[in-house]
């Protein structure tokens, strides 16, 4: 790879995964991904702000080398995870004088993961500066930002702002700045669906601290740099907030068909009462979509066929992750059929513990919808639009 | 006396089923709970709790 000025003096020493498809082994990655590096480069001291995973920590040494860096003073680590802070020891190794600076519950951290020693690591608290001379660095713990240690480090002089995986996004591309916000924008949404929404309401009371700081560019840990910041903290400021929208998002699997058609008549009947939905087939779904689409949603209605006495296991994977997502759902329900008996409604509903929803009566059925099922989805579809109208999106 | 669940783990506070893996026995208000005490599941701070 090879090594690029965002600003004089200050350089992305990255990698680019175009090939990685999956992360954590869970979520697909359909742009790919990219660990961003920075060095700061001051008249006395010269700092890298975190490192990449450590399948391409050679790429970050050769970066190194390529721009001639014979010393690094400090390496700031934001976050612990493996995909930032994996290369430490490689750095470390390389450039043995250098001291680590993180916060307290960090370095634990670091010393737990990646068996860095303690005594390596400078501690900072919320609000410290770092001199490199010229340019200052500062610190603000931001915990549960994702996870309990993440902090983000601002470049005082440039006003940038390296917050590592908050307001990022997954995207391989040799592109170094974000040139079409449309597209961003739907990258960073899905990125905060899988990522940052369970910590919704303690980045909420972040956004203004950032806004405040007035950043002329934000230089995350994952995808290109944001020269807007504006763009992508209006961005975050609507996906944190309580606001949902008139969606009603369907994730359903049917085995014989009558699941299908109750998916199939409850979608047409929201959509005649005005209420936009969205059906996803978990047998091919992308759940990076699923959680996409859950952002906002103001309902989440399950479609599950029974098996053996429950849910489809494809229903329970995907109740899970949506519960653990903690999105700001209001309303949920469950509707199916099953053959010979179960309880795929009652499992369903005591697995959304996480949400605060009000559920609508279930529809769960006996074989193929008839008539009455038919009617008993429409007194769904009407429950769901009254309670849109009294919240206002309808 | 009121149960107070985790903002970050969703774990619950019951005073009245204490805190088996901490060793904490029934009977013991949120609010009487040592300020540095932690959620025992994510260890997020007391502060990170609300009333059930």
């Amino acid at each position: 790879m090879v090594a690029r000025e965002i600003a004089k003096g200050i350089f992305w020493v990255g990698a680019l995964d175009f090939d990685r498809r999956l992360f954590d082994e869970l979520i697909p990655l359909p742009e790919g991904t990219s660990y961003n590096s920075y060095l700061v480069r001051g008249s006395e001291k010269t700092a890298l702000i975190d490192t990449v995973d450590p399948k391409k920590e050679e790429e970050l040494i050769v970066n190194l080398i390529k721009l001639g860096i014979e010393q690094i003073d400090y390496i700031v680590i934001n976050h612990a995870e493996q995909d930032h802070a994996g290369s430490l020891p490689m750095v470390l190794e390389m450039y043995p004088r250098a001291k680590v600076v993180t916060n307290e519950k960090c370095r634990d951290l670091l010393v737990a993961l990646l068996q860095i020693a303690p005594e390596s690591v400078m501690v900072v608290k919320d609000g410290d500066t770092l001199s490199l001379g010229d340019r200052t660095l500062r610190f603000f713990l931001t915990p549960w930002t994702h996870w309990p240690e993440t902090q983000i480090t601002f470049l005082v002089e440039d006003k940038i702002l390296f917050p590592c995986d908050l307001f990022g996004f997954h995207q391989a591309t040799s592109e170094l700045y974000i040139t079409n916000e449309a597209d961003a924008y739907r990258s960073a949404k899905r990125y905060y669906a899988e990522i940052m929404m369970p910590f919704r309401n303690s980045i909420r009371g972040y956004i203004q601290k950032v806004r405040d700081l007035d950043p002329a560019m934000i230089a995350p840990s994952h995808g290109p740099v944001n020269k807007n910041p504006k763009f992508i903290l209006d961005a975050y400021a609507e996906w944190v907030s309580d606001d949902v929208k008139n969606v009603v998002v369907l994730p359903y699997i049917s085995m014989h068909g009558s699941t299908q058609k109750m998916v199939d008549h409850l979608t047409g009947a929201l959509i005649q009462r005005g209420v936009d939905v969205k059906p996803f087939n978990l047998t091919h779904t992308d759940i990076g979509e699923l959680a996409y689409s859950l952002v906002d949603a103001a309902t989440v209605v399950v479609a599950t066929p029974t098996v053996l006495f429950g849910p489809h296991p494809q229903i329970v994977y995907a109740t899970y992750l949506a519960n653990v997502l903690k999105p700001k759902v209001r309303f949920a329900s469950v509707i199916g059929s099953f053959g010979w008996g179960g309880k795929a409604a009652e499992t369903i509903v005591k697995m959304l513990d996480h949400v605060k929803v009000e559920v609508l009566e279930p529809v769960v059925i006996k074989g193929l919808p008839d008539e009455a099922a038919l009617v008993a989805l429409n007194r769904l579809a009407d429950d769901i639009a009254k309670k849109h109208k009294e919240i206002g999106i309808l | 006396m009121d149960r107070y669940v985790c903002t970050i783990s969703g774990h619950v506070y019951d005073p009245e089923k204490g805190e088996p893996r901490l060793d904490l026995p029934p009977g013991k208000a949120f609010e009487e709970l040592q300020n540095d005490w932690q959620c025992p599941v994510c260890f997020a701070d007391k502060s990170k709790f609300v009333k059930a």
